[in-house]
């Protein structure tokens, strides 16, 4: 990104000019003595197996700032679990590995269940959630940094930008999402390019400017997967385990702190990893699971701070979406044309009216059980229920790694 | 000859005769720890599903029980585990009723020690059982009370207090099953007499100035011929 304007309410970070990877690397070194730094890695076994993890590994390796690594291993055997340590052992950091599926972390999680806490179902929301409660445990670390472990162009220097924000302690900032373009030879991001944007704006446009929607529309990629944060903030912050994922925890970062202390960060200027397929028939998967997921996390939000939705309002608001849809295709068109990429218009127009599907869809969900979207209970919520419910994750995790 | 033959067989009669007087407490012992290893087996399961139909599993999660077993690397659940070692207790209890079938008179004797033993075995639980809740409790209090006091090392001293009540709990157990008791109550007496003496000894010699400035401030805040005022203050 080239130019220096500030989007929206929340501070924007440019990668102006030519970076200094050392530089930026050596200011972390030193604040992270005074603020040690957790990398929390959401990965799936398969993950291990494709392209990306390798690159990752190698450049993880090289980084020296990182007080501890929490990898969150999830569908993996025991065999697989061995075979993920040897894999990452080039790593000098401390590396915890969290067998998702060990007996001990099962036990786990059983506790919970038990004690009417809901973790949800597995995928990266209870992966991360659970990551963040060993490195509270451990207490050991100040700030919380996540990426996935799918990103196939994967340089340290996403890291390092992406921990700067937060671990700086002259620029006080609580939370920091990454942004990037997903360019290879063509614009990818649809879910963002067109369901996102044109939706927060049609809803501004029907209900009028509210301070959620404006927040959520200064992000550049509000469902970029990378971020980092505080580490009260796992404390605080209740999460969604579904696809409301990224939108639900930037819903809980509006509620508990000031704009003022939340930035967004250019990490790469192209980021590349694994596609959805869009199956537009099916809701139960693909970009349309994703899509209905979103947009009941973003009606949820909406009608906590008090927003009134009506049949009369989600009618509205297909129609309103569809045409800002339609007219965004038209400017990502232009984008294409004169950046020399390929574009094409069937297949984005396709998507759209399958996202105007999804928002029905959602609609009709959120109409039926408002209250349906599920989320994590905060860790301080799950001390207070459980009180050695850290110390026993603690241990799990320990004792897997021995 | 035949008197050699009969001094060879003569003993190997002899215990023939005791085996076959024998035989008969040898299967009674058998079939008493056959009979005993059913039961048990069945206890366990009457058991772990009454625990699991009174929520004890979350019970005992709430108590920090299980927290104590996951220190220990015992990953089983709570009600499984309590099953456990109610199986294993009624397997003991049985073995020790068969053996007591033979009719062995050294092993009629451990028996009756062994169940002389156990009610010792039953108080020592309970004291651990209720003292480990208090200690829980106290240690707690305390925390909350150095906390709220804005005490600066509210968690340290918290967990000394649990480690010295432990201690404290630990001896007790200790004593009430006889282990060792003179070592036992010596080794007390030394480690909980140490940390007192050591702490009175530190709060001793680095308060001097403190409780000097105290002596003095109080001194300073009562002057001699103070006049009193006649309003009653509230």
């Amino acid at each position: 990104m080239s130019d220096f304007y500030q989007t929206g309410i929340i501070t924007t970070l440019h990668q102006i000019g030519k970076s200094s990877l050392e530089r930026i690397e050596l200011e972390l070194r030193e604040f992270s003595k005074s603020r040690p730094i957790a990398l929390v890695l959401p990965a799936l076994y398969s993950e291990f197996e494709g392209p990306a993890m390798p690159g990752i590994v190698q450049e993880l390796a090289k980084v020296k700032y990182l007080h501890e690594i929490v990898l969150v291993l999830d569908k993996a055997s025991e065999k697989d679990f061995k075979g993920v340590r040897e894999f990452m052992s080039p790593i000098s950091t401390d590396l915890r590995i969290i067998h998702n599926d060990g007996k001990r972390v099962t036990e786990v999680y059983e506790t919970l269940s038990r004690n009417g806490l809901d973790a949800g179902q597995r995928g990266k929301g209870r992966s991360a959630w659970l990551a963040y409660g060993y490195v509270l445990a451990r207490a050991q670390s100040d700030v919380i940094a996540l990426h996935d472990c799918d990103i196939v162009n994967y340089s340290r220097e996403m890291l390092a930008r992406l921990c700067y924000p937060v671990t700086n302690p002259n620029l006080d900032f609580v939370f920091c999402k990454g942004f990037y373009s997903r360019v290879t030879n063509k614009m990818h991001g649809r879910v963002t390019r067109l369901l996102v944007t044109p939706l927060i704006r049609s809803l501004q446009q029907l209900i009028g400017p509210h301070r959620f929607l404006i927040f959520l529309d200064s992000f550049r990629y509000a469902l970029s997967g990378e971020f980092a944060m505080i580490t009260d903030l796992a404390r605080v912050n209740r999460i969604p385990w579904d696809w409301g994922l990224e939108v639900g925890s930037l819903a809980e970062v509006h509620r508990n702190y000031s704009h003022r202390r939340i930035c967004q960060v250019d990490i790469a200027a192209t980021y590349e990893h694994k596609h959805q397929e869009l199956s537009a028939e099916d809701p139960e998967k693909g970009l349309m699971k994703m899509t209905i997921d979103i947009c009941k996390s973003i009606f949820r939000t909406l009608a906590s701070e008090g927003v009134i939705f009506s049949d009369g309002l989600f009618k509205s608001l297909s129609v309103s979406y569809l045409r800002s849809a339609e007219d965004t295709i038209m400017k990502y068109e232009a984008d294409a044309a004169i950046n020399g990429l390929e574009f094409d218009r069937h297949a984005e127009a396709r998507a759209v009216e399958a996202f105007t599907r999804a928002i029905d869809q959602a609609a009709k969900v959120f109409m039926e059980n408002p209250m349906g979207t599920p989320l994590i209970p905060n860790w301080n919520r799950v001390t207070s229920a459980i009180p050695g419910i850290l110390d026993m994750l603690k241990k799990a995790v320990d004792e897997d790694n021995k | 000859m035949t008197d050699t033959l009969n001094l060879i067989l003569e003993p190997l009669k002899a215990v023939f005769r005791q085996f076959m007087d024998f035989l008969p407490n040898l299967l009674a012992m058998l079939v008493i720890l056959i009979l005993g290893i059913i039961a048990a087996r069945l206890l366990r399961v009457l058991l772990v599903r009454f625990l699991k139909a009174v929520n004890f599993d979350a019970w005992a999660d709430r108590m920090g029980v299980t927290a104590v077993l996951r220190k220990g690397d015992l990953w089983a659940k709570p009600s499984i585990a309590v099953g456990s070692i109610f199986f294993w207790l009624l397997i003991v209890v049985a073995l020790m009723t068969g053996m007591s079938a033979l009719k062995v008179p050294a092993i009629d004797q451990i028996v009756s020690q062994f169940f002389h033993y156990l009610p010792r075995v039953f108080s020592a639980s309970v004291i651990l059982a209720v003292g480990y809740v208090i200690a829980g409790f106290i240690s707690r209090a305390v925390l909350i009370t150095a906390v709220n006091s804005g005490y600066h090392y509210a968690r340290l001293l918290a967990e000394a207090i649990r480690l010295l009540l432990t201690i404290l709990i630990l001896a007790m157990v200790l004593e009430e099953l006889k282990v060792a008791p003179g070592i036992v109550l010596a080794a007390f007496s030394i480690v909980f007499g140490g940390i007192v003496i050591a702490l009175a000894i530190a709060f001793g010699v680095g308060g001097i100035d403190a409780a000097k400035r105290m002596i003095e401030r109080e001194s300073a805040d009562k002057p001699k011929g103070e006049t009193k005022d006649d309003i009653e203050h509230l």
